[in-house]
């Protein structure tokens, strides 16, 4: 039996006992090779679950919808390693229980899915752990060392030319599993903390802010590159943050659900004087 | 006969309006995006792409225009209003979606309040359409009733020859006619076939539509909650939209100095109906899609007598979701009734 059969037949038995009162996963979307996130709430909807190498979107981002978890029932999602990090970072971060959370994880390898044993966050830390040294693709790394080769002169009009293609529509945000905010700092505007206006000065702040807010916690998944509606290179300003945190920390977002935010814990024997 | 303009002639055609006082504005693709933007040379353009992914929208409506800067001082405050330029500017390549999106937006810019920002824009410049030659999966243009080849909005036709060397001109309006002036010399008279227009399926019927959406009854209707799931409530079909015209005002500076800036603002946004009291009567992303397809497919409509969409497909395209008025349109089409 293929890994969709094997995940539909899982989700049907979830369904029908009443261990789960959803199952988020993929359907067929506009287009032979598009998946977009369904959404499955009886047992006879199961055919409408897709599973294969083109899906691969984070759906951890639902996860944390306002209300879905309020009630303690359970729900199943259909999560890739990186979906499992970024609810394990919402888990340490406060933000949901991972025992309400029952995870058909799968992986894509060589272009097809691939399920991956274990249906609690807790089963995949040896696998996670197992990711740290994996690096990144060869394209992203030439992209990544294009970048650091760079005068900061030439850097800056990179980005410069980069950040003005931004119309802040906030897909990025919106599709990132991180930006659980119920108001972001960019909407509190009693009174206005920060220009709405998308000029080039805007949308540095914009993405600046943004990539700090990330920084240690961003697990790569993709989604706000793949949503950019204007091809901004996200993955390589998170991938900077993250490439940091684990350099200067040995923080690798979301091993575990019980690891601790690299940006707000803090040691007693910390060399540094102050704390910001 | 007709009037031909061949390719190897639009290096020479770009150049005479240039001399007459004209930008030329075009499809390019730059920092790997595909937007309109000025060109001085035809090997700039990228004429060979089914649409791009902004709109020209944005040369007209800007994502943030700057309205009037003011100080104020102890005694007065002064203001000092700042209207774009007056510029001649030739839309060279326009897709007749985008083109019919500018005069779907004109009434409405025009209706209780003249925009001076957006008809200082609009008059100075001259629209060229192509004629498609291809369309994608999202295309949707005849499902509004428009089609590949709509001269809607269009100054200048520009229908490709079935050879590929050129195109066939057309002028629709007294302004199209005037811009073939200039380059009366690089136009010739000839027999020419032209190409087909591509086959653009139709993907929901706009007269079911129409009177669903137009029934009081459907407001309510738990098809809202159920079309709009998976909307993860970003603004990227609002403002890749060539209809979608919602702005916000905001004043930029300090107390004493600023800008008053026109910004664009998306009914996809938790804040756009936010009331100062915290109460908001869109609060849920289920009643905003609701308003964005009512808006387009019923007020509008009841308004200026036509619908807020020109079918370019952008919304479901550029949707990190797959979703968009198609699918929705779709299946408001196929409701039992």
């Amino acid at each position: 039996m293929g890994i969709q059969e094997q995940y539909r037949k899982e989700a049907a038995e979830l369904l029908s006992s009443g261990a789960v009162k959803l199952v988020i996963g993929y359907g067929e979307g506009t287009t032979a090779d598009r998946r977009r996130p369904v959404f499955i709430r009886s047992a006879e909807y199961v055919g409408r679950l897709v599973l294969d190498a083109n899906c691969v979107a984070n759906l951890s981002a639902y996860l944390v919808q306002e209300g879905l978890l309020s009630d303690g029932k359970k729900v199943a999602a259909f999560l890739k390693p990186e979906g499992i990090r970024s609810m394990n970072i919402l888990a340490a971060e406060a933000q949901l229980d991972p025992e309400q959370v029952v995870i058909l994880g799968f992986d894509i390898e060589a272009g097809q899915a691939t399920s991956l044993s274990g249906r609690n966050a807790s089963d995949f830390t040896a696998l996670i752990g197992s990711l740290k040294a994996s690096g990144l693709s060869p394209e992203l790394q030439k992209e990544a060392d294009r970048l650091e080769h760079m005068g900061s002169a030439d850097r800056f009009e990179y980005w410069k030319a980069q950040f003005s293609k931004c119309i802040k529509c906030y897909a990025c945000r919106q599709v990132c599993p991180m930006c659980y905010c119920r108001r972001c700092i960019v909407d509190v505007n009693q009174p206005q903390w920060i220009n709405t206006s998308s000029h080039t000065l805007g949308n540095f702040e914009w993405n600046i802010i943004r990539a700090f807010h990330l920084a240690g916690r961003c697990v790569a998944c993709g989604g706000c590159d793949r949503s950019c509606p204007v091809n901004i290179p996200l993955r390589l300003i998170n991938h900077r943050m993250a490439k940091e945190a684990l350099d200067t920390f040995g923080h690798f977002a979301g091993e575990s659900a019980d690891q601790k935010p690299v940006l707000a814990t803090f040691r007693q024997d910390d060399p540094e004087t102050f704390i910001l | 006969m007709t009037r031909i303009l061949l390719k190897s002639r639009l290096d020479d055609c770009l150049g005479a309006w240039r001399t007459a006082g004209f930008s030329v504005l075009a499809p390019v693709k730059r920092n790997e995006l595909t937007r309109f933007d000025e060109v001085q040379a035809a090997s700039e353009i990228a004429l060979d792409i089914v649409i791009t992914e902004r709109t020209i929208k944005e040369h007209f409506f800007l994502q943030t225009e700057p309205l009037i800067k003011y100080q104020i001082s102890k005694k007065q405050i002064e203001t000092e209003e700042m209207l774009p330029p007056e510029r001649k500017r030739v839309f060279f390549g326009v897709r007749p979606c985008d083109a019919a999106g500018l005069d779907i937006d004109d009434p409405l810019f025009g209706w209780d309040y003249k925009d001076e920002y957006w008809f200082r824009r609009r008059e100075g410049s001259v629209i060229v359409t192509i004629a498609c030659s291809q369309a994608d999966d999202f295309c949707m243009c005849t499902s509004v009733h428009l089609a590949p080849d709509s001269t809607k909005g269009s100054d200048l036709m520009l229908h490709p020859l079935r050879d590929g060397r050129g195109w066939q001109v057309v002028p629709h309006t007294d302004r199209g006619k005037a811009l073939l002036e200039p380059v009366a010399p690089m136009l010739q008279e000839e027999v020419a076939e032209t190409a087909p227009v591509p086959d653009v399926p139709v993907k929901f019927d706009l007269d079911k539509v129409s009177s669903w959406l137009s029934d009081p009854a459907n407001f309510e209707s738990n098809f809202w909650k159920e079309i709009s799931q998976r909307c993860i409530g970003c603004g990227s079909c609002t403002y890749l939209c060539p209809t979608c015209h919602c702005f916000d005002i905001q004043d930029e500076g300090d107390t004493y100095n600023g800008i008053r800036r026109k910004n664009w603002d998306s009914c996809s946004f938790a804040l756009f109906t936010m009331h100062t009291s915290g109460h908001n009567p869109r609060n849920t992303q289920s009643t905003r899609w609701r308003q964005r397809i009512m808006h387009k497919f019923n007020y509008y409509r009841g308004k200026f007598g036509v619908n807020s969409c020109s079918g370019c497909g952008r919304c479901t395209r550029q949707c990190p979701v797959d979703m968009g008025i198609t699918e929705t349109l779709h299946e408001i089409s196929n409701l039992p009734r």
